[in-house]
């Protein structure tokens, strides 16, 4: 953990952030998720990060690389229009981040941000929960997504 | 009529602008996977079309594509097409509200007049300067306006065309359909595939990103024109009915409806 006066340094860093958040889509096939009432082999995550070193593009495991003072967003991309798909709850460490629910206005279309409220060594798993068509019960994927800090070189390099 | 393909294709539109290429940039989708498609969600799918015969041993009809491309990082395409367009002008009726109510008792403070012309701007929109998808105003990815011109939502990818073997060896038939209004409607390709030639035919296609960089002391949209490729597999396997596992016909409707 770096000394506190480091972090007030490094601020102005901060300034040139860019000024979108970091999106983690939910890819979610609800029909073949429904059908086999699970969303393991059905769900596929991506974000916005891969220059930071996100990997696991296109799994249920997806780890983005996130840095304290980051905004994070997730939102849902359904391979089926017609079948209603939206994330209803995150679960995660409030001592990493707090998700809150929104919609976009104007919308009953769900999305959740979250800021990063601290930079991190280890992987944070987390787990989303999804509604899909008309199934009351949230679907979860057995396999977690995490939150990672920067890059081993990247922290060796400070 | 056999059910039509989906194709989704997500572009990393961020890393797309910057590297001007899609390689690794991209990834495919489509409602096929039960059906033995590969590569979902990645870079390489390949579209599984079974079908060159119904079950019992009849030519079977065409299949139909449909291609719809997303962008990755920005407003998701459930929110409806048109939502630039009523965000501005819901953004404006807020505007004018505030204005009227500004003209109260105790007067107009300066921090007030000073936070509308934030949100407007001060210059004035150019009549008939309709060169790109949005006049002035902007939506970040949450689908509020903004003024930052480094948050805007990256607009929907365009398809332009589809091309390669797949075309020219006359396996599939794109075309594209819809409208030229590119806030209300817009474009969407879908083709029809001779599902009698068995084989895997790749295809390319071509798609335009839109970037907003400022010239002239003005924003304008610029398009960036690049492609990708993806493949289809066309199989001997019989075009079955995804209910009944069989072939066409009437589906497995109980006789009378279930009690309760």
């Amino acid at each position: 953990m770096p000394p506190r006066n480091r972090q007030s340094e490094r601020r102005p860093a901060r300034a040139v952030r860019p000024a979108r958040p970091v999106t983690i889509t939910a890819v979610v096939d609800p029909v073949a998720a429904l059908a086999s009432e699970s969303l393991d082999d059905n769900l596929y995550l991506y974000d916005t990060n891969k220059t930071a070193g996100s990997t696991g593009f296109g799994t249920p495991e997806l780890h983005s690389r996130v840095r304290k003072g980051d905004t994070l967003l997730w939102n849902v991309l359904p391979l089926e229009c017609e079948t209603y798909v939206a994330l209803t709850d995150i679960e995660i460490d409030p001592r990493i981040a707090e998700p809150t629910r929104k919609v976009y206005p104007g919308t009953d279309i769900v999305f959740w941000t979250a800021e990063v409220k601290q930079d991190l060594t280890e992987p944070v798993p987390y787990r989303l929960s999804f509604l899909l068509g008309t199934v009351s019960t949230p679907f979860t994927p057995t396999a977690r997504p995490a939150l990672a800090g920067p890059a081993d070189e990247e922290r060796a390099g400070r | 009529m056999a059910q039509q393909h989906g194709i989704i294709v997500l572009f990393d539109v961020e890393n797309a602008l910057r590297t001007r290429s899609l390689d690794g940039n991209t990834y495919w989708f489509d409602n096929m996977k039960f059906l033995g498609s590969v590569g979902v969600g990645t870079e390489q799918l390949v579209t599984i079309v079974p079908g060159t015969h119904f079950l019992d041993g009849s030519q079977a009809t065409e299949q139909v594509l449909n291609w719809l491309p997303a962008a990755l990082g920005a407003i998701p395409p459930t929110v409806p097409r048109n939502y630039l367009a009523e965000q501005e002008r819901a953004d404006d009726r807020r505007t004018l509200r505030e204005l009227a109510a500004l003209d109260g008792e105790g007067g107009v403070s300066d921090a007030d007049i000073k936070r509308l012309q934030r949100r407007v701007g001060k210059r004035a929109h150019k009549s008939g300067g309709g060169r790109g998808l949005t006049h002035s105003k902007l939506l970040d990815v949450t689908g509020r306006t903004t003024s930052d011109s480094g948050a805007y939502n990256y607009p929907a990818p365009v398809i332009t065309d589809i091309t390669g073997p797949a075309v020219t060896e006359k396996i599939m038939y794109p075309a594209q359909y819809g409208s030229p209004d590119m806030i209300y409607d817009g474009w969407y390709w879908a083709a029809t595939v001779d599902t009698s030639r068995p084989g895997v035919y790749p295809y390319t296609m071509h798609v335009q990103l839109h970037e907003l960089v400022e010239r002239n002391d003005e924003l304008v949209w610029e398009s960036v024109d690049l492609t990708c490729e993806s493949s289809l597999k066309i199989t001997n396997d019989p075009k079955r009915n995804g209910f009944t596992g069989a072939g066409l016909g009437v589906l497995p409707l109980p006789p009378v409806p279930a009690v309760g």
